[in-house]
């Protein structure tokens, strides 16, 4: 299919809040003259994204991605542009239109907590007129998939978090829509319930051809999931493209241990490049920083040209433990991107 | 154009499911009904003890008084197991964002956020209150035969009266975050209720009857139903709740609209 | 100091219920007017639609005026801190306090009982002022609101013995709810409780709820006599020392259980 299944035009948001005080003053002042202040969530953003994709949305707090996937759900409209989902005008909210997406926002459950799965998407069932035995044969497709048909008739509340954000997928999923919004769907779950839950992502994808875009600050989620990644700035896209685009530029890791285990900044100076190229420990090595005695590892971001003299230098002062190459991950290059580094 | 029928459906479940909720409850279930039943001798002392000491109150005699409380006590149980909560629930509704997952549905939100929660056990509190109204009808001078029959329509009348009025309530948490302050200001109101309208002065009177309807809740109904109504005064009722049910779906837009402009 | 913490607490209460100040005057108006309004309405209906001069005794005056004076008892009777307490011991804060030195049912009382104090201070200026049109005397008011004060003690001591019921049963909220309506019968808010008819009159003897809004009505409208006054300050003390056995009673018993199911 060529036709985009969403095309963004220049779309803005910009909303108003208004300016609180205190007191019986502040609470009169609000009802007889409020003072505004004017917020740009996004400022002209523009992107087309084809059928069956699986996109990747990254940015900070308050970088504008829920604005968006809110815009592109239908609820609320852009100050300006233009946004096309499924042929739709999102906040048109045709019937057929919600018929067709899904959103899903980690934080906010939409089933009920008092009831068992069953019971709940038995209601989902009704809101769609999704018919009985299509009904019974997704369920159990979904319950299969994710593993967990027999929590089906557990009251949500009594079930792990992992397992209830399972729930709210399959609740997201049972009426097969064309386009999924996911808006942080792994937050808060501990790494095997998100490392099942994107298994299942991926394989949907797949298989049902449904496009998929997900928010998240987990970039392991982006990283195995998505083939595409937009990366957000303070309302505009700084990043389009493939994942691989922002780490091949050649970059590397060298992971570093030493005998003398340095400070950074004696490192550095004796490899001639700045400290802020070297990060100490990293969260993969919790053992190394647990033994505080012993020698911290360190990850040195540079170009591959550069790995042989560095190592080099570093060999003509101290002892190498244990060294390694890898590849350049995907968090640190966005956290320079968010740091308003170009890569070179 | 969603079908009738998929909403009885959506109906149906929901009812269906409030059941399957309510039934883990079930020491909820003895606790709210011994509360309302306690709220009900209340008021039924509090009418003992005046016509103590008088026989008659503003034409109203005691029997007639108690079939009142009968018809109000249905009227708001109606309103109890198909509103109240929901109600109540409309500001987290707002606040916490939940209407979002509304919105993306392809059914009316409104229609969702209204049929959520429903209150089975007051159908106790129904039957009670049909009790007493049957149980009072006779020496209150109601007429019977084919007149049982209004009796459903002024149940039906005193159930949108309380529903439009308390949206009316309800509805500011679009514009206010602490929307809670209203609600209780509603059930402030709603003790006017608890009397016979024909009771207050000339100036509250009018009031509850217009802008403040809360005499729609059980007094209009109990009065058509053993006296009858003057013919202006249907039409009044008419008017008032239209112009009621008009404003509330105005408010609802004008919320929705504010809603999705604040936010981002 | 032990005296400190008391302080703190009672500042922090005030400021907590008057932070937002218009929500706090319209929720004091409110729960002063409607009531009153539907007595006033009530006794309408008896004397000037019915006709009547004179029921159990009392004149169309007579009864506005224990209308108007009852609106100052009634905002000093207790407030729902006792719901406060039920919902604490529910979701499990209670633990938070148990650690700290200072007993949790008595902080919760004073920082409940701090914005009942200004409403009191005011209420007693308000009645100062116009109460001499209807003939009540300055020292027959203080009278009244000291025992008022007493009552708003009592309620609580009840309330929080009823509160305690959260530690065996999940719904104590439907408790301290039916023990709301009863008061507001027996405690004279609704109507002056010499209107039961005299078979029923034990009902509201038999329980403290008339000294929180009754009793002071009718001392300051000079319808008790000063030894009947000091007679039922007699009656309030020893209901306060009943109160005081149950709160220790219920709260010991609760805790105990609280602390052996692991908090």
């Amino acid at each position: 299919m060529s036709e985009p299944v969403i095309t963004v035009r220049d779309v803005r948001r910009s909303f108003r809040s208004v300016k609180k005080e205190e007191g019986l003053k502040g609470a009169l002042g609000l009802i007889l003259k409020p003072q505004y202040e004017n917020h740009e969530a996004l400022k002209g953003i523009s992107f087309t994204i084809e059928s069956g994709s699986f996109v990747g949305l990254i940015g900070a707090n308050g970088a504008g991605k829920t604005t968006l996937l809110k815009i592109l759900s239908g609820l609320i409209p852009p100050s300006s542009g233009e946004a096309r989902v499924l042929g739709y005008e999102p906040f048109k909210r045709a019937i057929t239109f919600r018929q067709s997406i899904s959103l899903v926002m980690g934080q906010k459950a939409q089933l009920w907590w008092d009831l068992p799965a069953a019971e709940a998407f038995d209601l989902i069932r009704a809101i769609y007129e999704i018919p009985m035995p299509v009904y019974r044969e997704r369920l159990n497709t979904l319950a299969e998939l994710l593993d967990i048909q027999k929590h089906l008739h557990t009251q949500i509340r009594r079930l792990s978090l992992g397992e209830r954000m399972k729930m709210e997928l399959i609740g997201a999923i049972l009426h097969w829509p064309k386009v999924i919004f996911l808006d942080e769907p792994t937050i808060g779950l501990d790494v095997l319930a998100a490392h099942k839950l994107r298994e299942f992502l991926r394989v949907f994808n797949q298989k049902e051809k449904a496009t998929i875009i997900l928010t998240s600050h987990n970039m392991d989620d982006i990283e195995r999931l998505c083939s595409r990644v937009m990366i957000m700035r303070s309302g505009e896209m700084i990043y389009d493209g493939n994942p691989d685009g922002l780490t091949r530029k050649g970059e590397r890791r060298l992971r570093l241990r030493l005998m003398q285990n340095p400070e950074a900044g004696e490192l550095a100076q004796t490899i001639g490049m700045p400290v802020s190229a070297i990060d100490i420990g990293n969260g993969n090595d919790e053992a190394a920083t647990e033994a505080a005695e012993e020698a911290r590892t360190f990850h040195i971001h540079l170009k591959t040209e550069q790995i042989v003299p560095v190592l080099q230098s570093v060999m003509g002062k101290y002892t190498i433990i244990d060294m390694g190459i890898e590849e350049q991950s995907l968090e640190f290059v966005i956290q320079r991107l968010f740091e308003g580094t170009k890569l070179g | 154009m969603k079908t009738l029928t998929a909403y009885l459906e959506i109906f149906r479940v929901q009812f269906k499911n409030n059941f399957v909720r309510e039934a883990v409850y079930r020491t909820n279930f003895l606790t709210s009904v011994f509360t309302d039943m306690i709220w009900m001798a209340v008021e039924f002392s509090l009418f003992k003890v005046i016509y103590a000491n008088v026989p008659n109150l503003a034409g109203w005699s005691q029997d007639q008084v108690y079939f009142f409380l009968g018809t109000f006590f249905s009227s708001d149980a109606i309103f109890t197991i198909f509103f109240q909560r929901n109600y109540w629930a409309f500001g987290d509704l707002v606040n916490k964002g939940e209407l979002d997952i509304l919105l993306t549905k392809p059914v009316n939100p409104l229609f969702l956020a209204l049929t959520r929660w429903m209150s089975l056990t007051a159908i106790f509190n129904l039957i009670l209150g049909l009790g007493i109204l049957i149980h009072y009808a006779g020496p209150a001078g109601f007429e019977g035969g084919w007149h049982w029959l209004l009796v459903a329509f002024w149940l039906l009348i005193g159930v949108t009266a309380a529903s439009v009025l308390r949206f009316m309530f309800s509805i500011w948490v679009f514009w206010t975050d602490r929307g809670w302050a209203l609600s209780r200001l509603y059930y402030q109101f709603f003790q006017i209720a608890t009397k016979p309208d024909p009771i207050y002065p000339r100036a509250i009177r009018y009031t509850i009857l217009t802008a403040l309807p809360f005499a729609f809740i059980g007094s209009v109904p109990a009065r058509a139903l053993l006296k009858g109504l003057p013919a202006w005064e249907y039409a009044g009722v008419a008017i008032v709740l239209t112009t009621f049910f008009s404003l509330d779906a105005l408010l609802w837009k004008r919320g929705l609209r504010r809603y999705q402009s604040a936010s981002s | 100091m032990k005296l400190q913490w008391r302080l703190a607490t009672l500042k922090n209460g005030l400021q907590d219920a008057t932070a937002y100040r218009l929500e706090f005057l319209i929720q004091i108006l409110s729960s002063a007017l409607v009531p009153a309004a539907i007595q006033s309405v009530l006794w309408y209906a008896m004397f000037v639609l019915g006709g009547k001069t004179d029921v159990a005794g009392m004149t169309y005056a007579q009864m506005l005026h224990y209308t108007l004076t009852s609106i100052l008892f009634t905002q000093i009777r207790g407030g729902d801190n006792d719901f406060e307490l039920a919902e604490m011991i529910r979701e499990g804060q209670l633990s938070n306090y148990l650690l700290r030195p200072v007993g949790v049912v008595e902080f919760v009382y004073l920082r409940g009982v701090a914005p009942k104090l200004l409403i009191a201070f005011f209420c007693l200026l308000a009645g100062m002022g116009a109460g001499w049109a209807i003939g009540i005397t300055p020292e027959r008011l203080v009278g009244a609101m000291f025992l008022a004060l007493i009552g708003n003690i009592i309620h609580y001591q009840i309330s929080a013995s009823l509160a305690a019921a959260a530690f065996v049963w999940e719904e104590a909220y439907g408790i301290l709810m039916v023990k709301n309506m009863i008061v507001s019968l027996l405690s004279g808010e609704l109507l002056p409780l010499n209107l039961f008819p005299p078979s029923m009159q034990w009902i509201w003897k038999s329980a403290p709820f008339y000294l929180y809004v009754f009793g002071p009505t009718q001392y300051a409208l000079g319808r008790w006599s000063h030894q009947e006054f000091l007679m039922q300050l007699g009656v309030s003390g020893l209901w306060l020392i009943v109160g005081w056995a149950l709160i220790r009673m219920s709260w010991g018993l609760g805790i105990r259980r609280y602390l052996s199911l692991g908090g």
